[in-house]
């Protein structure tokens, strides 16, 4: 969960990143936060990983009180979260599976469990083949599906992803978000920045606009698929959908076998419980 | 933390010079580098220190006895000489003896013996040195209290010489250490800032899936350590090829160079180990000390 009450932040260089925020998503949601460049959608984003503190108000992620939070009890909060951003962030020394297992290590799993768990969640993102590949060696696409297999790998409650989209073509985009989307479907809270509005259109779900350090806009709206709209049009349509509830945004999903990868996926986790994944290493 | 948590760390310390072995190079000439010069450095002072007090010990107490001392006085006296606490040898000499010796000795021009100026005949004396040399005086003045001594002599001059010499020597040496130390200090710090500010991005990757400071620093303290460990090798290979070849020419120049007190110059064997020691332990605490604190700057994301 998470919840931001009348949160301002101020740069040292006195620019006024986020105004008088509040927001609260609640456990399960998958929410995408739009707006314009410098309208203030990182800070929020580093706010919720306490990579910067709240000028003023109140910043609640997973139960922890950020404000509040000491210092050495950042690594525990973080261990609670997942993050996916636009640079990837794997480590390069590293291969694809150590970049993943290191999130294990960190909480001192047992190696058995590291062993079952790192290739489970590779093959969740279709990366079996490339288990000893470096990030060097991967295409955008697949340093990004490594980037989620990361976040996931400790089953966290909540994924925040910033513009996980940003830096791999507009085709890949919609895996990555389907992805995502069978993540969240088996209950993990996700928050994901982006500047695509196709691919917002396309999904639909919750949609929250910052726009100059505000939210302007905070509406769950029905997905319209492949329809491609000109800029102008997507207020208009998002207005429109607004009242359709998000349980039905998500139902009338019907383009589930054009985009394969979240029939893998589903298919991988709810068949996870017999076969764990199997496959490399 | 399990056992096989920290056998991963430790590994990844190893595993990290590999990868970085560029970076782990220019740490390990610089550690090399700096471990030489200070080394060599003080090996070369506390053989200075050696050599001065070898000197010393080289400045004797002539004694002379009134010529009609008997001789088995001579020999009570010998033995009462042998017996203070600052004597380490005494020989004998006899009139005949000291008479050829004092030939020998002006022809090769020692000034130390000048004070045998006008004697018509040799007198019965003694050659006496001490074990400190800085106490000089005040066992020649002991020694002149003994009835039967004519004159004792000693050259303060020298003694006094020498312990200023070393008293500058020590000065000098110690500045030149600190210097050195403190240049390579600087050296290495910015080597190993550098190696590890090629790395920030991973450190704060690591920082973001919730890795402790502790957990992230281990394997850069093993890093820093183990190339530090084959830096302080390497200065002790080299150390030990130099001073031996040293040592060997200087003990070819056989009895010339005894007058400066190359005889006490310490052969490497004595100390070879606590070179060893101290080479690798320093090369090792201060390679990894480098590393860890330089982590410092990076880890507060
Ligand atoms: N570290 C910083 N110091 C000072 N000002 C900053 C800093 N980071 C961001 N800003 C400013 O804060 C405002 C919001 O920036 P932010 O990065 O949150 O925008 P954004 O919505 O993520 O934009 P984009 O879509 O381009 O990523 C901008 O005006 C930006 O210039
Ligand atoms: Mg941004």
């Amino acid at each position: 969960m998470v919840e931001l009450q009348n949160v301002s932040v101020t740069y040292s260089s006195g620019v006024d990143a986020l105004n008088n925020v509040s927001l609260k998503i609640n456990d399960g949601d998958f929410a995408f936060v739009v707006g314009s460049s410098g309208a203030g959608k990182s800070t929020m984003i580093k706010l919720l990983l306490k990579e910067i503190d709240a000028t003023s108000g109140v910043v609640t992620v997973n139960g922890y009180n950020l404000n509040k939070l000491r210092k050495r009890k950042i690594p525990e909060f973080r261990r609670t979260l997942g993050f996916v951003f636009q640079d990837f962030r794997l480590i390069p020394s590293m291969t694809v599976y150590e970049n993943i297992a290191f999130v294990l290590r960190v909480l001192d799993a047992p190696i058995k469990l590291i062993r079952k768990r790192v290739p489970y969640v590779i093959s969740l993102v279709g990366l079996q083949s490339k288990t000893n590949s470096y990030p060097d060696e991967l295409s955008g696409g697949e340093k990004q599906r490594v980037a989620i297999a990361r976040a996931l790998v400790n089953d966290p409650q909540l994924i925040i992803a910033d513009e996980p989209t940003g830096n791999i073509d507009p085709e890949l985009s919609y895996e990555i978000v389907e992805l995502l989307k069978g993540i969240n479907d088996q209950g993990t809270t996700i928050l994901m920045v982006t500047h695509e509005h196709d691919l917002v259109r396309h999904f639909g779900g919750r949609i929250i606009n910052i726009t100059d350090g505000e939210i302007v806009y905070d509406e769950v709206v029905m997905g319209i698929n492949d329809e491609i709209l000109p800029e102008v049009e997507l207020a208009q349509s998002m207005e429109n959908a607004a009242s359709v509830p998000y349980q039905t945004a998500l139902g009338t999903e019907p383009n589930g076998s054009e985009l394969p990868l979240i029939d893998d996926v589903i298919a991988a986790i709810t068949g996870a419980s017999q076969n764990d994944g199997g496959g490399a290493e | 933390m399990k056992v096989s948590g920290i056998k991963y760390l430790a590994n990844q310390g190893i595993e990290n010079i590999w990868k970085n072995k560029m970076m782990a190079f220019a740490t390990f000439c610089v550690l090399l580098i700096s471990l030489l010069l200070v080394g060599c450095s003080a090996l070369f002072y506390i053989n200075m220190n050696s050599m001065i007090l070898g000197l010393g010990n080289q400045n004797e107490i002539a004694v002379y006895l009134y010529s009609n001392t008997p001789q088995e006085r001579v020999a009570e006296i010998n033995a009462q000489l042998v017996e203070l606490e600052n004597v380490d040898t005494v020989v004998y000499n006899s009139k005949d003896e000291a008479y050829q010796r004092m030939q020998n000795q002006i022809s090769q021009g020692k000034e130390i013996f000048d004070y045998i100026d006008d004697h018509e005949f040799m007198p019965d004396g003694f050659s006496v040195t001490v074990i400190n040399n800085d106490q000089i005086e005040n066992t020649t003045e002991i020694i002149n209290q003994i009835a039967e001594v004519e004159v004792a002599k000693s050259s303060p001059q020298v003694a006094q010489f020498l312990r200023e010499l070393r008293r500058v020597v020590t000065i000098i040496a110690g500045a030149v250490i600190i210097a050195l130390a403190v240049v390579s200090m600087i050296m290495i710090s910015n080597t190993t800032k550098a190696s590890v500010f090629a790395r920030r991005e991973e450190i704060q990757i690591m920082k973001y899936v919730g890795a402790t400071n502790a957990f992230i620093r281990t394997p850069f303290f093993v890093e820093g350590f183990v190339t530090g460990f084959f830096a302080g090798a390497g200065a002790f290979l080299i150390t030990w090829a130099v001073y031996r070849s040293v040592y060997n020419i200087l003990l070819d120049q056989g009895t010339l160079m005894n007058a400066f007190g190359v005889a006490s110059v310490i052969p490497f064997d004595d100390i070879s180990l606590i070179v060893g020691a101290a080479y690798l332990l320093i090369g090792g605490f201060v390679g990894a000390l480098g590393s860890v604190v330089s982590t410092r700057k990076h880890l507060n994301v």
